[in-house]
């Protein structure tokens, strides 16, 4: 439908209004809200990531189109739950105890909302019993785990074993951040680890698709 | 040699007798090697470690000085409204980024009538008797004496946050124009107060985190567009007066090196090797028109493994000694994973690799 591929390259240019109105005249025309998430808005940051990980763009240009996507989602989610519509997957993310930095961390949040992903930001400074508490409450698929220093790392250890040791069969571990390589995750025992938010999309989408 | 003839031999791409040093610790560390036998604090290591640079003041211009209001805490963090307008979360007796949770100077509109006029209502935010007391201090240790000021993107951040400035770079340039423009203003108002005040530094030390572990945090071009001619700017006011010029930035910078150059940048530090960057590479190529100043990597020291550190430092120090533009210094800050032995034994590795 030509419509959706409007939608489609106006969230990966950025362009907020014209998203907004492209998702208005889909849901006139009849779209189904579902549809219009899943093959108007997901493609479009799906380009985005891709366009990142190519350093095509950079994370100004990737912030515009997540804002475009999530000013259209406004007039999407009450449709899509009246509907009883939800995300297939679940994601918590969070800053890991001992660390308050969060950029990282919201990008790749942004990132997993544009794949569709139900996201739960549990914040900075994040203690491992409450990653656990929040994987069971919301019977998460994913959990990421954020770090900017070095110092915090092993704290990313210690979130990896209690949520391990809790033996949740369902749930996958993703780390990332500056200091962090797929050495450590090895090491640590986390399932995945991404360099990049591009990446991050990638990854995610295969360990649930692992898990599933 | 002082640390000054040192320093000026390393920009001039002479032979020193050592490769100068410097280096950055984590509190924490010191917190650790003061248990572990460091006698005193960061500047006894650094003294040990044979410091050849001595900073006389630092330049990042606030709309509030001095202002730091503390509007909530727990056991562990602070909740602050700092001197750029800001709230911010910052932990209590640790190191650490701050968790910024709002931003004063939110909207082109609270810029204009509120911050940009505040900023220019205060130009000068030195102690400058301070800094004459430092570059005493400096010239009597012979060491190579700098101003340091904070660069325009850094201040954005700061002021505006990271999400905002972002945005802002492609849907209000002008904004970010304007706020680049006049921070670099009040900065380098600043540092003349020091100048007047009879010091007579060696160099401009400049800082700002453009980049982050995957590239630059905006594309080169915008970079050039927006905050490069600011860049440049800071260059020449430290040219025009004898000084040369470091660049501070972590991250993957790689894709930017040529505009540095071309902005009057002579060194680069502290080259961060866990985004990628690796002097055996950037050493050939641009060693001779940019000094390299750091890039032993933080990462590797923290293992303790005192064959991997060597081997770190002996093929690094050799690839920018080969331009006789280098100077050590950690890729970062060193953290507090390294033990007081370790750093020990990797002050032995600088005197055995670093001579020339």
């Amino acid at each position: 439908m030509p419509l959706l591929n409007d939608l489609t390259a106006a969230v990966a240019a950025g362009k907020r209004t014209d998203t907004v109105r492209l998702t208005q005249e889909l849901l006139a025309a009849g779209t189904l809200p579902q549809a219009v998430v899943e093959q108007g808005l997901v493609p479009g940051m799906a380009i985005v990531g891709e366009r990142f990980k190519k350093n095509e763009i950079f994370v100004p240009e990737m912030l515009v189109a997540a804002r475009a996507m999530k000013e259209a989602l406004k007039l999407l989610e009450p449709l899509l739950a009246q509907a009883g519509i939800k995300p297939k997957y679940t994601a918590i993310i969070g800053t890991v105890q001992g660390d308050l930095h969060d950029i990282g961390k919201n990008l790749i949040s942004m990132m997993w909302r544009g794949a569709n992903f139900a996201v739960v930001d549990l914040g900075t400074n994040v203690s491992p019993e409450k990653y656990l508490a929040a994987a069971q409450e919301h019977k998460a698929h994913l959990v990421g785990l954020s770090a900017l220093l070095t110092t915090t790392m092993p704290a990313m250890k210690e979130t990896v074993r209690a949520i391990k040791a809790a033996g949740l069969s369902g749930t996958k571990i993703m780390i990332g951040g500056a200091p962090i390589t797929q050495e450590f995750a090895d090491d640590i025992g986390a399932d995945g680890y991404a360099a990049d938010a591009g990446t991050a999309v990638d990854v995610a989408k295969q360990l649930v698709s692992e898990a599933a | 040699m002082t640390g000054c003839e040192r320093v000026e031999r390393m920009f001039a791409r002479r032979d020193q007798d050592r490769v100068p040093r410097c280096d950055a610790y984590w509190p924490e560390t010191i917190t650790r090697w003061q248990r572990e036998g460091l006698q005193w604090d960061h500047s006894d290591a650094l003294r040990l470690l044979g410091t050849d640079f001595q900073s006389l003041c630092w330049s990042w211009p606030a709309a509030f000085p001095g202002q730091r209001e503390v509007l909530a805490q727990d056991a562990e963090t602070e909740t602050v409204r700092d001197a750029w307008g800001g709230v911010a979360r910052f932990w209590k007796g640790r190191s650490g980024t701050p968790e910024h949770i709002s931003f004063g100077c939110d909207t082109r509109e609270a810029w204009e009538t509120i911050y940009r006029p505040a900023m220019l209502a205060r130009p000068n935010q030195i102690d400058t008797r301070l800094a004459a007391l430092r570059f005493q201090e400096g010239r009597q240790l012979g060491r190579w004496t700098h101003l340091t000021g904070v660069e325009g993107f850094e201040a954005l951040r700061r002021l505006i946050g990271d999400e905002a400035c972002l945005i802002a770079m492609i849907e209000d340039p002008d904004w970010i124009r304007d706020i680049v423009t006049v921070h670099t203003d009040v900065v380098l108002r600043s540092l003349e107060g020091v100048i007047a005040e009879g010091v007579e530094p060696d160099g401009l030390w400049i800082y700002g985190d453009m980049a982050y572990n995957h590239a630059t945090m905006c594309s080169p071009a915008m970079y050039r567009d927006l905050v490069w001619p600011a860049h440049k700017r800071m260059a020449d006011w430290a040219h025009a007066r004898g000084l040369h010029v470091i660049y501070h930035t972590d991250g993957r910078v790689s894709d930017v090196l040529d505009l540095y150059i071309a902005a009057g940048f002579e060194c680069l530090q502290p080259i961060e090797a866990k985004a990628g960057m690796d002097i055996r590479k950037f050493a050939p190529t641009h060693g001779s028109r940019l000094a390299m100043f750091g890039n032993i990597d933080v990462m590797k020291m923290g293992t303790n493994n005192l064959g991997l550190i060597e081997e770190e430092i002996r093929t690094k120090f050799a690839a920018g000694m080969a331009t006789r533009g280098y100077a050590y210094h950690s890729d970062h800050s060193v953290p507090p994973q390294v033990s007081w032995q370790t750093y020990q034994a990797i002050i032995g590795f600088i005197d055995r690799y670093g001579t020339y």
